[in-house]
């Protein structure tokens, strides 16, 4: 799965650690999942598409392995 | 209330067994405390004399009827400063957090048994009382250098 969280962030101009600060989640968290390293649950993703006013599908998208 | 904040209870709720923050203050005090005072023992034999009591039952032979406990205190404060500081919460303590926790925690246990069966086959008589006695805190150890090894290398990466 990959996602467009650092595009989102740009057209938003918010650091990764206001993101975090709005999500109420921690820097490492925005970090880990931007570089694709963590999947975050359903309820942490809803929140980000939420606050990006995207779907979550706009967001995080599904990748042929997946 | 923003309908969105509950999760933070589901959050809490994954993280109940953890102590407040300021535990990773309090413990890294007291291990570091008493790791000096451990060492004092081990190395120097340093006793405080009054921490001797004298047992009242005759143990034949083998070991002294005084029993003096600076040795105790030292495991004890030791052990307890590092239970401290693997769990005490994060300042933001979250999802990702709890998963490193985890995968920290099972990556110790293994790493341990592996240090373990290296060491069963390579030190040998006396000297494994020694590996014996290292190998009581080697799993909170591992777990708090990978652990925070992790949250590091996640916080360091370049921000754009």
């Amino acid at each position: 799965m990959k996602n467009t969280i650092r595009v989102e962030r740009a057209i938003k101009n918010i650091t990764q650690a206001e993101l975090a600060e709005k999500i109420q989640v921690s820097r490492q968290t925005i970090n880990a999942i931007e570089s694709n390293k963590y999947v975050p649950s359903t309820v942490l993703a809803l929140k980000m598409a939420k606050l990006f006013e995207k779907k979550v599908e706009d967001v995080f998208i599904l990748e042929e392995t997946d | 209330m923003h309908p969105l904040l509950c999760v933070k209870d589901h959050l809490h709720m994954q993280s109940s067994l953890l102590l407040p923050y300021r535990y990773k203050f309090i413990g890294a005090a007291i291990f570091l405390l008493s790791l000096a005072l451990g060492i004092l023992v081990r190395f120097w034999e340093f006793q405080f004399n009054f921490l001797t009591v004298v047992s009242s039952q005759k143990t034949g032979g083998m070991f002294d009827d005084k029993i003096n406990f600076t040795d105790e205190i030292a495991l004890t404060g030791i052990i307890l400063g590092l239970l401290f500081l693997a769990f005490a919460r994060e300042r933001k303590e979250d999802e990702f957090i709890s998963r490193t926790r985890l995968e920290s925690w099972q990556w110790a246990v293994l790493t341990n048994y592996i240090l373990l069966l290296i060491a069963t086959w390579a030190i040998h008589g006396f000297a494994f009382i020694d590996v014996m006695m290292y190998n009581m805190l080697t799993i909170p150890i591992l777990f708090i250098i990978r652990f925070h090894y992790v949250m590091y290398k996640t916080t360091s990466f370049t921000e754009n």
